[in-house]
């Protein structure tokens, strides 16, 4: 198991949101609610643009944990690295036309031994997102798996 | 008193490859199967993210998606295509709790949402 020190490596990146994608993403999930996908119904209620779904997250996210998979400390565990928790904390809405900023940072780095007594690697990383107004939109923990072999 | 709340989902066969190609998330233990399999895993896995997607549009529903303030959720089973997933929710006041089962009853995810 890799001693390697990876607390504390830390990315950012920026993701403008489309409305398109929005769309693209809630499709795959099934999720007709109109406040994704409805222009003129939102425009309705608030003026605004489309909403993106909380778990939109996952994609503003992804080009900051990339550029973390892609860091060669992180990236020989990416093949047995799975999901084991996950948690958001949303403060203001993100909309279609948002300029997301996110920055990723590894928290935690520890050992921990499952139910069927394997030892597994659990790796915590904190994502930080704020948007174009400088506003908090959502921090993330994610806490990674590197299943023991 | 608690709302309850019950809904299924069949996972489709290609879900782990449009929900790659949605969320950006092409990690291989979700898109392919050699791989997946020569890493210990069972067949491709449906990503996390995607399950607790599908569980957040369980709880939202229709609504303003504003009101989730938080959600947390932690992953029991990997979900494989062509999975059979329920999805339960009960509320008491702010609070959702969720669980998602696959068709053998096991639990694949369990988590908790504050909607205001």
């Amino acid at each position: 198991m890799s001693t390697n020190n990876i607390i504390g490596k830390k990315y950012e990146a920026d993701y403008e949101i489309s409305f398109e994608k929005i769309k693209e993403f809630v499709e795959v999930l099934g999720d007709n609610n109109p406040h994704y996908i409805d222009r003129e119904f939102v425009k309705s209620i608030d003026g605004g643009n489309p909403y993106a779904p909380p778990t939109f997250a996952a994609v503003y996210c992804q080009p900051a944990l990339k550029n973390l998979y892609f860091d060669p400390d992180f990236s020989k565990l990416v093949p047995r690295l799975v999901h084991g928790e996950q948690e958001y904390n949303f403060v203001e809405p993100v909309r279609a036309g948002d300029l997301i900023h996110t920055s990723a940072e590894v928290k935690e780095d520890y050992t921990k031994t499952n139910r069927s007594g394997k030892i597994n690697r659990i790796i915590e990383l904190l994502t930080t997102s704020t948007n174009q107004n400088d506003k908090l939109v959502c921090t993330a923990t994610y806490r990674l798996v590197i299943r023991g072999e | 008193m608690a709302v309850k709340n019950e809904s299924k989902l069949r996972i489709s066969k290609y879900m782990p490859y449009f929900y790659a190609g949605a969320s950006l998330d092409f990690n291989l233990i979700h898109i392919d199967r050699e791989f997946a399999q020569a890493n210990g895993l069972p067949d491709i896995i449906l990503q996390g993210m995607c399950t607790m997607g599908l569980a957040a549009k369980h709880i939202i529903k229709n609504d303003h998606p504003s009101k989730m303030k938080t959600f947390k959720v932690r992953f029991l089973n990997p979900v494989l295509p062509s999975d059979e997933l329920t999805f339960l929710s009960q509320q008491n006041g702010d609070e959702i709790n969720v669980e998602v089962k696959n068709q053998k009853d096991k639990r694949v995810l369990k988590g908790q949402a504050i909607i205001k």
